[in-house]
């Protein structure tokens, strides 16, 4: 029993990053209607920033995933300039492949640059122990950094006036450009919010799992199996859904073979769509 | 001078051409309505004029500079604002967000609390219903508030598509009474309107739009008398 209420609560400390890795794709979804395809790749590039920042630069690894931050909003932007913003108003087709041509990019020059061996952040905040549970300290620092940035994440988009253009562009893109918004540079600059969250997610999960250049494809599938949970394009579903799927994952090892998670996460995404494709907490409209 | 000029424009949507060299000018402080059937272009014509669509010949001029290629939120910057047809508002967000959205050009943000007490004085109704959801009012109520969003832009051209589409006759009155206002304020207008009685009734000087070009154009009190607008539009 305890060491099920201790799998429960690791499940749910994972699971809020695993929200706000599904809300940088459930973002850039909701506002301009882009499955970004990239999405597992820049979840790895956060991983692999951390580790650089940590590993060679001997940079703290919690100022690694700040500068992760940054360096994520501006490749962002890079890549919806570059990439995205051509094919904007194209059918979903040209999006996908756009996003996924970038995939390519980084998993192939991610793979010539690290190779496809693992690499782990070796840094440790050690445990505390309450009662019949210890907690990983680098655990509960990622729970915690996962909620700050959602409430961030809110305090943006509800209180600021770039927060209410992304807010109206996702809304209603040409009025917003009617009514003065440059609706391309909010584009950009959701995208940026998308996979800057994305990069901090990988960034938190490389501080206490190991990691490849591939590790990405996992959470990838994750995001998608919690946005369809939580409501495409509802960063607040995302967030629950995140938590919902990380106490799954705490659960389904005490009595199945870990290797039946992702298979029951299937089971669940598919069920999810038959039965109610607009998320548990419903979609953006 | 027209303080905005369209200047031979052609343009229209992939391989169809739906403007053929259309020109016609809005005299500062004027009323002008743009008048024909339902797919003559005058939708067209306004999206062209903003830079929704990229225009494929000739010019749009405004104070005397050309600003055919400038994007619509820099138009909207310079004081060349679009009340669009269908109303387009921002249904997730409150009316007041609306309003306040409206004033999203820098040359609008000073003014934001004189024109919102402005808008509410004009439109009682949306300040009762200010902190509801733009997507929840009513069809009267909705086109209040897309007229009462342009004006939040501080325009110096403000253009209304389809004023009238869809209200009661006593609501679009009230409409036109607002626009009245507007004109005595300075504000130079533009009302694109199918129904082409009304929208000659109220403006000071009107083109008849017709298969994608100016057709006639003229004082609109003359206009109104013209045989064949009066065949063609009026039904008399
Ligand atoms: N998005 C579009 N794509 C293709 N054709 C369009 C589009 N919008 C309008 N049209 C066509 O352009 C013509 C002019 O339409 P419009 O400018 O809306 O006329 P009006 O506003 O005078 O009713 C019509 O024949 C219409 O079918
Ligand atoms: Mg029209």
């Amino acid at each position: 029993m305890d060491f099920l209420f201790a799998s429960i609560i690791d499940g749910l400390l994972l699971g809020f990053v695993y929200g706000i890795a599904a809300m940088g794709l459930t973002l850039i979804w909701g506002v301009m209607n882009v499955i970004n395809l990239a999405h597992g790749p820049i979840i790895a590039l956060g991983m692999f920033g951390v580790y650089l920042i940590f590993t060679g630069l001997g940079v703290n690894p919690y100022i690694g995933v700040v500068l992760v931050a940054v360096l994520g909003l501006l490749l962002g932007m890079l890549i919806y300039y570059i990439a995205v913003h051509r094919v904007i108003n194209a059918p979903h087709l040209s999006t996908l492949l756009a996003t996924f041509s970038i995939n390519m990019i980084i998993i192939g020059l991610g793979t010539a640059v690290f190779s496809a061996s693992p690499r782990n952040v070796d840094f440790s905040l050690g445990s505390m122990t309450l009662g019949p549970i210890t907690l990983l300290g680098s655990r509960v620092v990622a729970a915690v950094a996962s909620l700050l940035i959602t409430g961030g994440l809110y305090a943006f988009l509800y209180k600021t006036r770039q927060g209410r253009y992304i807010r109206a562009v996702a809304n209603n893109r040409d009025a917003a450009e009617l009514m003065g918004v440059p609706s391309t540079k909010i584009l950009a600059l959701s995208f940026g919010l998308g996979t800057m969250l994305a990069s901090v997610a990988g960034a938190l999960i490389a501080t206490f799992f190991p990691f490849t250049i591939l590790a990405g494809g996992v959470y990838e599938l994750k995001s998608f199996v919690i946005g369809v949970l939580g409501g495409l394009g509802n960063p607040i579903g995302a967030l629950f859904g995140g938590l919902i799927l990380g106490v799954l994952e705490g659960i389904i090892p005490t009595f199945m073979p870990t290797t039946w998670v992702p298979v029951l996460e299937f089971v669940l995404f598919v069920l999810i769509l038959l039965v109610r494709p607009q998320g548990i907490f419903g979609a953006k409209k | 001078m027209a303080i905005l000029e369209i200047r031979d424009v052609a343009s229209g949507y992939g391989e169809v051409q739906i403007l053929w060299g259309a020109k016609m000018g809005l005299e500062k402080g004027q009323l002008t309505s743009l008048v024909g059937a339902n797919g003559a272009g005058k939708t067209t014509m306004l999206r062209t004029v903003m830079g929704l669509i990229k225009p494929w010949e000739g010019s749009v001029w405004f104070d005397g500079k050309d600003i055919s290629h400038l994007p619509a939120h820099a138009k909207a910057e310079l004081g060349v604002v679009l009340v669009p047809e269908g109303r387009q508002l921002f249904t997730d967000m409150s009316v007041e967000e609306n309003l306040e959205m409206g004033a999203s050009p820098v040359r609008a943000r000073p003014h934001i609390k004189r024109n919102l007490e402005k808008v509410y004085e004009m439109f009682p109704r949306l300040k009762e219903r200010r902190a509801q959801k733009g997507g929840t009012l009513s069809g009267g109520e909705q086109q209040m508030l897309a007229v009462a969003r342009g004006i939040m832009a501080e325009p110096v051209v403000l253009m209304i598509d389809e004023l009238s589409l869809g209200l009661a006759p006593v609501l679009v009155l009230g409409l036109f009474e607002s626009l009245q206002q507007l004109k005595r304020e300075g504000i130079t207008l533009l009302l694109v309107e199918q129904n082409v009685q009304m929208a000659l009734a109220v403006s000071d000087y009107g083109y008849v739009l017709a298969h994608g070009k100016v057709e006639l154009q003229g004082p609109s009190r003359e206009l109104a008398r013209d045989d064949h607008v009066r065949a063609a539009y009026l039904g008399m």
